[in-house]
């Protein structure tokens, strides 16, 4: 058994009882973390072995000692085993990458978080011929916190990752298409409607477009952080980490929501977790629910006015450096991990060639946004006004985190998903009408 | 029933009057004193028969828990369940779950699947089923939580009466699984839980899929 996974009569009663994936390599790297990420947000079960367990690798190999430049190395349930592994290799090898069933779409959706579900799930239930596209895991940013206690219909809370499963399985059983791993390469306008080419050269035509593709985690801008990356720094609330990181010392960096789900996460598991802040209130950027669970929590001690500043570390991270507006020395934090999880940034890049107007800080303009926008306004081609949620291009909408002035809750991106779908109706009326 | 050494395996008496395949007339006197119970009964000549009963009822796209059984290994309907893609199974679902945060969402869908495939250790010539399980985990969806519930029974499992079903538990299934749960988890087994099902009353939620083929513990 896993030794990620804690002995229990329940553990072995629920464990798979076929062969399953397994990853060797050394925890302390950015390759291995990026798989283990990739395979628990897809929520596809997997055994890690660390690459100096000689023995067990010898096992499970069959072979002698690893080359380290072959690391990490996939076993697939099938016995075949991938070297120097990709997420992409991986995702070919579980036969996670299937190509787009249609010719052309009524609506392609960009990025499979909670709006680009709701959208699908509303579009296929009501006939459309709808596909999304996710470079990762579908969930978004949502997909990865521990427990969402304030989502409609569920008194006890519901986890973003069940939330995504669960709307996954609903927007495939209503016929919508969920590709994954296969990432958007460019969209381009074409006739009527647009052209999405993905990254294996798949081309997909479709009548409109929804961006729903979110945000990245904002990078801390700290000196040697980048070469720290899945070893002991880690972008987001890690939850392929969590078990690993029981008996240490964590820190989160971060005051919005998704930085205090990752401490009641990581809470239950590291021995001290220590939350840091920019900001000198948790409440000016938290739901206050979280900001009681978090300030009740007798192993997590929160920092305000509080910034790192340095790392320190040997193969991997050891300590934090932090500067505080109450202390004029800097203090040291010894800790073996460190998650950030500070604002976003909107993720457009793939969406460029669309020419989609944005606000100053990226976010995509919609609707009214667009009127009073003399910019984007300029590059408007119809008598009628953009509709609510309708970029600059007509019958390309953006809905969730990525959109101007959206709410940043993952229910106003649900609503949002939703609401879009609506719209995408009666801009397929007008196609139709042309 | 947990010992710390293990037992050793069964007795070459236990392994003489369980391991033994019945005859034609007992399995099929059985199969329809299942049918009389309101377990809709089937039985086939083989594990590959079994395999292709149990698809023919599996909904595409269900969502299916695969009991901890030798038998539906051996069959290749775990592999059916949790790799082919056609359904939507539970235990690689549950395995990657976070165990602190989802431990309530971890116990709901394990206790109320679309379907439960398993095995049983013992039917009894008067239609009686008995199953047990160290943790008891899964017999709480097979009385009721499960929609449905597809039993594929290995043909040496028919014995007389419940009281013999019982001794079949203690002296032959239990030494294997035991043995078993030591190999791949570390852990002894128990019978901590015993079910007997003498009757289904919703028409149609059990089937019993009995295999002329000596299967499983």
């Amino acid at each position: 058994m896993s030794d990620e996974h804690r002995e229990s009569m329940f553990d072995y009663d629920s464990r798979p009882v076929t062969p399953q994936v397994v990853l060797v390599g050394r925890r302390a790297s950015s390759l291995g973390y990026e798989l283990r990420d990739f395979l628990s947000r897809n929520g596809v079960p997997y055994d890690w072995v660390e690459a100096d367990e000689a023995e067990r690798v010898r096992e499970l190999l069959e072979g002698g000692d690893v080359d380290p430049s072959r690391l990490p190395i996939c076993v697939l349930p099938d016995g075949r085993q991938l070297a120097a592994a990709t997420v992409q290799d991986v995702a070919n090898g579980l036969g996670m990458v299937a190509a787009p069933l249609l010719s052309e779409y009524d609506l392609t959706i960009v990025g499979a978080g909670p709006a680009g579900l709701a959208a699908a799930v509303y579009a296929a239930s009501e006939g459309l011929r709808a596909v999304a596209i996710e470079a990762v895991a579908p969930g978004g940013q949502a997909g990865t916190t521990s427990m969402i206690e304030n989502y409609l219909g569920f008194p006890q809370g519901i986890s973003g990752n069940e939330l995504a499963t669960r709307a996954t399985a609903q927007a495939r059983r209503f016929g919508a298409e969920v590709l994954l791993a296969r990432p958007l390469v460019d969209i381009v306008p074409e006739d009527a409607g647009y052209l999405a080419r993905l990254s294996d050269g798949t081309e997909v035509r479709t009548r409109s477009v929804l961006a729903a593709s979110g945000v990245d985690w904002r990078r801390l801008d700290v000196a040697g952080l980048d070469d720290l990356l899945g070893a002991g720094v880690y972008y987001g609330a890690g939850p392929s980490e969590a078990v690993s990181c029981r008996g240490c010392r964590v820190a989160i960096v971060g005051g919005g929501n998704s930085a205090g789900q990752a401490v009641v996460r990581f809470s239950r598991y590291a021995s001290r977790v220590t939350l840091l802040v920019r900001g000198s209130t948790l409440s000016d950027s938290m739901s206050q629910y979280l900001v009681s669970k978090v300030s009740e929590l007798e192993n997590v001690d929160i920092r305000t006015g509080t910034e790192v500043v340095g790392l320190e570390a040997d193969t991997r991270l050891r300590a934090a450096v932090l500067s505080s507006r109450d202390e004029t020395e800097l203090t040291r934090l010894p800790l073996e991990s460190l998650f950030v999880c500070i604002g976003g940034v909107p993720r457009t890049r793939r969406l460029a060639t669309a020419g989609l107007a944005t606000d100053d800080a990226g976010y995509i303009l919609t609707g009214a946004d667009v009127t009073v926008s003399p910019d984007a306004l300029n590059t408007w081609p119809l008598r009628r006004s953009p509709l609510p949620l309708e970029t600059n291009r007509p019958g390309f909408f953006a809905a969730g985190d990525v959109r101007s002035g959206s709410i940043k809750r993952c229910s106003a991106a649900i609503g949002e998903g939703s609401m879009a779908v609506a719209l995408v109706h009666r801009r397929l009326a007008e196609l139709g009408a042309e | 029933m947990t010992t710390e050494e293990g037992p050793g395996g069964p007795t070459e008496n236990a392994i003489a009057e369980f391991a033994r395949l019945a005859s034609d007339e007992q399995i099929e006197g059985a199969a329809s004193a299942l049918q009389r119970n309101g377990i809709t009964s089937l039985v086939v000549d083989s594990g590959e028969q079994a395999r292709d009963a149990v698809r023919t009822i599996l909904p595409i796209g269900a969502e299916v828990f695969n009991n901890t059984s030798r038998t539906l290994e051996a069959i290749g309907i775990a592999e059916d369940i949790e790799r082919s893609g056609l359904y939507q199974p539970l235990r690689p679902r549950l395995y990657q779950m976070d165990r602190e945060m989802q431990a309530r969402e971890m116990r709901q869908l394990a206790a109320a699947p679309d379907f439960v495939v398993g095995s049983a250790h013992a039917v009894t010539a008067g239609g009686s089923v008995l199953i047990a399980s160290a943790s008891g985990s899964q017999l709480g969806p097979l009385v009721s939580g499960a929609g449905h519930v597809i039993l594929v029974i290995g043909g040496q499992k028919i014995v007389p009466d419940v009281a013999t079903g019982l001794r079949r538990i203690a002296e032959y299934f239990f030494p294997l699984e035991d043995r078993r749960a030591r190999e791949a988890y570390g852990v002894p087994s128990g019978v901590n839980n015993v079910l007997i099902i003498n009757r289904a009353i919703a028409p149609g939620r059990v089937s019993a899929i009995v295999v002329r083929q000596s299967l499983g513990f």
